[in-house]
């Protein structure tokens, strides 16, 4: 097979995503009182109603309404105050009803869009001028294409239409036990945990406008640390609590007509839906090169084998029978209900990063990866409170470079050792050992650098001397810098650093030594 | 002392409370009559006399310690086997749930309980609720009190027969399209569906959801209000989230005259295909007694009336389908053994497990329901609807209440109506208030003039003012003499208090 980058050169790949997230953070299930957990016994969370008893009628959990309109208000929908549920029928023991309750043509949140940057070593999977499906977010029955243009360090910009998200509940949980993979297939026992039944869960379906599985992945992570944000989910892709299905086709580059689709699942990290999509994409321009056809299926992917499998060939559409639930009244959102949801929503990573970097100076990088996460904002915001504005860079820095490496340390800590940072009193590497020292406990990074005398010396009146002992020494260095051997300053600083017993500030170090091979 | 079943429900409730028989007592004479009349009316499915005998203990119990008991304190109720009730089985008439277990129990049956009222069991019913005979429950049949070689009506044509047979006091049936006011015209006892959302419908098993409605038979109008103040406190049931607050007081204004109300007839109505002079004549007669104490009789015009029957097949069997897609045999249930597949186990476990008319139904939602077929059907079926709405609210901007027969002819032999059309004509006239959602009553007019059977009358009346259809109700009882009748065969036989 081809590379990627090689087959996106002569082939566009039309992608969209099905995202199904539980609504971890409620209490209760859908439309029943029953437990939320992911750890208890099985089937333990269970009443007559999520075990769809006979008599039993279903009840909706407002929170997860509100928890939708949320969501829907984070990614620019429409908020829907007219839609109601229907029924979506399929025999499969993983739906005690037979029937699961769903939304119809009309969802709570229609017509959004998040706006991906893509830049760095991603963004060169998109060749340039690949359009992408409209130039206006808003107009979703209009596929006027819009081209996207790469700065000129490669990143661009693109904005990723979403249909619609709706409100359902979720399926029980089944497990084929003794086959290959947990697979049904070959599996000689299937078991059925109902805890899972009835979870509130909410599906977000984009337009096919991504074109890369990078930005495939950044969509992803971008609607993870959104929802993560809002406080709507736990969104663990590897623990199942957010679920992504690709659709992926390809088309000639130039051309419109779209091409067969083939659906990707088994998707549970970042990781697989990039690999997993590259992998099809690459199959299927093989397999079209070659004069053959795609045929509309659905693949799963394989993580340890690094391919997509067939599981079932869609010959016919399922005819699921949706009608309006008569159980449940239609909804009828009042403004007071919108407005309640849209004074609930935090401030959301794009602002956030924004913020971060009009306010602190922070680099953008680092903004939006502090801004990603609400944890690490949290933090980040507690470390950085009241403290001078120039130390903040650093507690960035060490948020990103060196706490992910620890588990238990307090932002007072993180100030602290920023502090010692920013004015040079300790080097990078020493951070990292007062971190090891004083992670899980309550010390003050300051007081270890004091107890373990490592506080270095940045008098430069005091570091001169050194500096000439070392250059007298050092005769062949010196010539060898004379000679355009700039990196040899290096071994010099760390003489320097040796001859100080490690005490010297190694920035000064090195600026007294250009200085005086300067001179 | 007296025969139970001469006494109404209010009677037996003051009496318990009074202390002139105990609540034990009176649930004897109950399970008395049911030895006594049940082998020729068959109006049971399950008589739970243990859960009769300790209910009545309780209340016995609560009036030695002193306590204020309900206002239904020792009456004896049967509930349709669709309703669930901790201690008995439900089966909807099914083999398909021939040994299910009720795991909760409905919130019609609990208020009735909570009310004092004594569980005598279950009562036969058409098979999940499809019929207007009771001849296609799976296990038995259920006689007409009034002549035992026809048929007593249904789907709640074993609640209506305990009750016409003085079995029990009062019972509780559901109607989706007729299944409470045509057994109760057909077994000559007084039957009321409420407005939808009145009742919660927890509990009870689901035919059609946006239809299903749960209402009391009584023998008397004010045994009916009773019930219905139990069934309506203390308020909208959480479990049901269609159910609404129906704060009504259901005896006041009970015995009020009606003079200056109008009555509303439908002159199409009353020349229809199929409605026998008898019934005619006898609801006519009705109109003229409404008249005499005072009210006014006005025409008024139901124009899509004739196409309720059409919509109404439409959507129940959607609904229908729906609702009973839960049973595959997978969790409960009757299920097919040796099966290779999970689909065949599904596939044969309905095929065995449902009768005729439940899987015809079931495969007619399944057809009106597929892509391509939906648009056709469902969707002008519920525009349908909105045009009968809009008819009745027209119509009562002109009257009261609307006057009309409740069932096409009296009860009918076993066997009769074989055409599964014929049947569904038996429910002409109630199910236009099913497609609405309104309130309706049936009430006895005494015996039809050719057939020596009970005839009824039905009114209707604009949604959440079933009090009045009562108030009005009662009139007609009054004037017909027509209160506490128990079918004759039966009067007496078996349920002396002691």
């Amino acid at each position: 097979m081809r590379s990627l980058q090689e087959v996106l050169q002569d082939w566009e790949a039309v992608i969209g995503l099905e995202v199904h997230t539980e609504l971890t953070t409620l209490e209760t299930k859908m439309f029943c009182n029953c437990k939320l957990s992911h750890d208890d016994e099985p089937n333990t969370n269970v009443c007559p109603v999520c075990l769809g008893m006979p008599g039993a009628l279903p009840v909706p959990n407002k929170k997860a309404i509100q928890s939708i309109v949320m969501a829907g208000l984070a990614t620019n929908c429409q908020i829907q105050k007219h839609s109601m549920f229907y029924r979506k029928h399929y025999f499969y023991p993983d739906m005690a009803k037979n029937f699961q309750t769903t939304q119809g043509p009309v969802a709570f949140c229609m017509y959004g869009h998040l706006d991906l940057e893509v830049s760095g070593e991603g963004a060169s999977e998109r060749p340039d001028g690949v359009e992408t499906g409209t130039d206006t977010v808003a107009a979703h029955d209009v596929a006027a294409p819009v081209t996207v243009r790469k700065a000129e360090d490669g990143s661009y910009t693109v904005p990723i239409r979403i249909l619609r998200i709706h409100m359902e509940e979720d399926a029980a949980k089944m497990v084929h036990v003794g086959g290959e993979e947990g697979r049904i297939a070959d599996a000689t026992e299937s078991l059925i945990d109902y805890n899972r039944c009835g979870t509130p869960l909410i599906e977000l379906v984009t337009e096919p406008d991504l074109r890369t599985p990078e930005e495939a992945r950044l969509f992803m992570e971008k609607l993870q640390q959104t929802f993560r944000t809002l406080g709507i989910s736990d969104c663990s892709l590897e623990s199942g609590s957010m679920r992504c299905d690709g659709n992926v086709s390809l088309r000639r580059r130039g051309t419109r007509e779209l091409g067969t689709k083939t659906e990707l699942k088994n998707i549970n990290s970042f990781k697989s839906l990039h690999d997993g999509l590259e992998y099809e994409i690459r199959r299927q321009a093989e397999v079209l090169e070659e004069g053959g056809i795609i045929y509309q299926e659905t693949r799963h992917w394989e993580p340890s084998r690094k391919r997509t499998v067939v599981m079932r060939v869609k010959e016919t559409a399922d005819d699921y029978r949706l009608f309006p639930d008569p159980d449940l009244a239609p909804f009828d959102l009042s403004d007071e209900f919108i407005d309640d949801c849209r004074a609930r929503i935090p401030e959301l990573p794009d602002a956030k990063r924004d913020r971060y970097i009009a306010s602190y100076g922070l680099k953008r990088a680092d903004a939006a990866q502090i801004a990603g996460d609400p944890v690490t904002a949290g933090f980040f915001e507690e470390a950085a409170d009241g403290v001078d504005a120039r130390v903040v860079p650093t507690i960035a820095n060490v948020m990103v470079n060196l706490v992910p490496a620890f588990d238990a340390l307090t932002p007072a800590q993180v100030r602290s050792i920023s502090t010692l940072l920013a004015s040079d009193a300790i080097t990078f590497a020493q951070a990292r050992e007062v971190l090891e020292a004083v992670n899980g406990t309550q010390d003050d990074p300051e007081r270890v650098v004091d107890e373990r005398g490592m506080r270095q010396v940045t008098d430069t009146g005091a570091l001169e001397p050194i500096v000439d002992e070392v250059l007298d020494r050092c005769q062949d260095q010196v010539q060898q810098y004379h000679d355009g051997n700039k990196k040899v300053v290096g071994y010099l600083v760390g003489q320097c650093m040796k001859a100080s017993k490690g005490k010297g500030n190694p920035k000064l170090f090195n600026q007294l030594l250009r200085q005086k091979l300067e001179a | 002392m007296a025969n139970f079943d001469q006494l109404s429900a209010a009677q037996i409730a003051a009496g318990v409370r009074a202390g002139d028989f105990s609540a034990t007592e009176v649930a004897r004479a109950s399970l008395d009559a049911v030895d006594a009349r049940e082998p020729q009316v068959q109006a049971f499915l399950e008589v739970s006399a243990d859960l009769a005998l300790k209910a009545a203990e309780r209340t016995d119990q609560a009036r030695a310690r002193g306590e204020e008991l309900g206002p239904l304190a020792g009456v004896p109720c049967a509930f349709k086997d669709n309703m669930h009730l901790v201690g008995t089985h439900t089966t909807c008439a099914s083999r398909m749930l021939e040994n299910y277990e009720s795991t909760f129990t409905a919130t019609c049956v609990q208020r009735m309980l909570d009310a004092g009222a004594t569980p005598i069991g279950k009562a036969n019913m058409d098979e999940f609720a499809f019929g207007s005979s009771t001849e296609s429950s799976a296990f038995h049949r259920t006689n007409n009190p009034w002549d035992t070689t026809r048929v007593p009506g249904g789907s709640s044509g074993g609640s209506a027969a305990a009750v016409a047979s003085g079995e029990v006091t009062v019972s509780l049936g559901s109607d989706t399209g007729g299944s409470i006011r045509q057994p109760a015209s057909l077994c000559g006892v007084v039957g009321m569906k409420p407005t939808y959302g009145a009742v919660s419908r927890y509990g009870v098993v689901a035919f059609g959801s946006s239809l299903d409605q749960v209402g009391p038979f009584g023998r008397r109008v004010e045994d009916v209000a009773l019930a219905m103040n139990a069934l309506v406190s203390p308020g909208r049931d959480p479990f049901d989230s269609t159910s609404q607050d129906c704060p009504i007081d259901f005896l006041e204004h009970l015995e009020d005259p009606i003079a200056g109300k109008r009555v509303g007839i439908v002159p199409q109505l009353m020349e229809v295909q199929g409605l026998t002079d008898e019934v005619r004549d006898a609801v006519n007669g009705a109109a003229r007694a409404l008249e005499d104490q005072g009210a006014q009789v006005v025409e008024v015009d139901l124009p899509n009336i004739a196409s309720a029957i059409s919509a109404y097949y439409v959507i129940a069997p959607c609904e229908a389908f729906s609702n009973l897609a839960r049973f595959d045999g997978v969790r409960y249930g009757y299920q097919e053994q040796g099966c290779a597949t999970l689909a065949e186990q599904t596939s044969l476990s309905r095929a065995h497990g449902f009768g005729e008319e439940a899987k015809r139904r079931q495969m007619l939602g399944a057809y009106l329901l597929s892509s391509g077929v939906y648009d056709t059907y469902y969707y002008p079926a519920q525009q349908v609807r909105t045009l009968i709405t809009q008819d009745y609210e027209r119509a009562y901007e002109k009257c009261d209440v609307i006057l009309m027969p409740a069932a096409p002819r009296t009860a009918f032999k076993f066997g009769e109506l074989s055409d599964p059309t014929q049947m569904y004509a038996s429910d002409m006239f109630t199910i236009s208030n099913n497609i609405v959602g309104n309130g309706g009553v049936s009430v006895p007019l005494g015996l039809g003039r050719d057939s020596g059977l009970p005839v009824s009358a039905q009114l209707q009346g604009p949604a959440f003012r079933d009090r009045m259809l009562l108030q009005f109700a009662r009139s007609i009882e009054r004037a017909y003499d027509a209160s506490g009748i128990v079918a004759p065969d039966f009067a007496g036989k078996g349920g002396d208090l002691a």
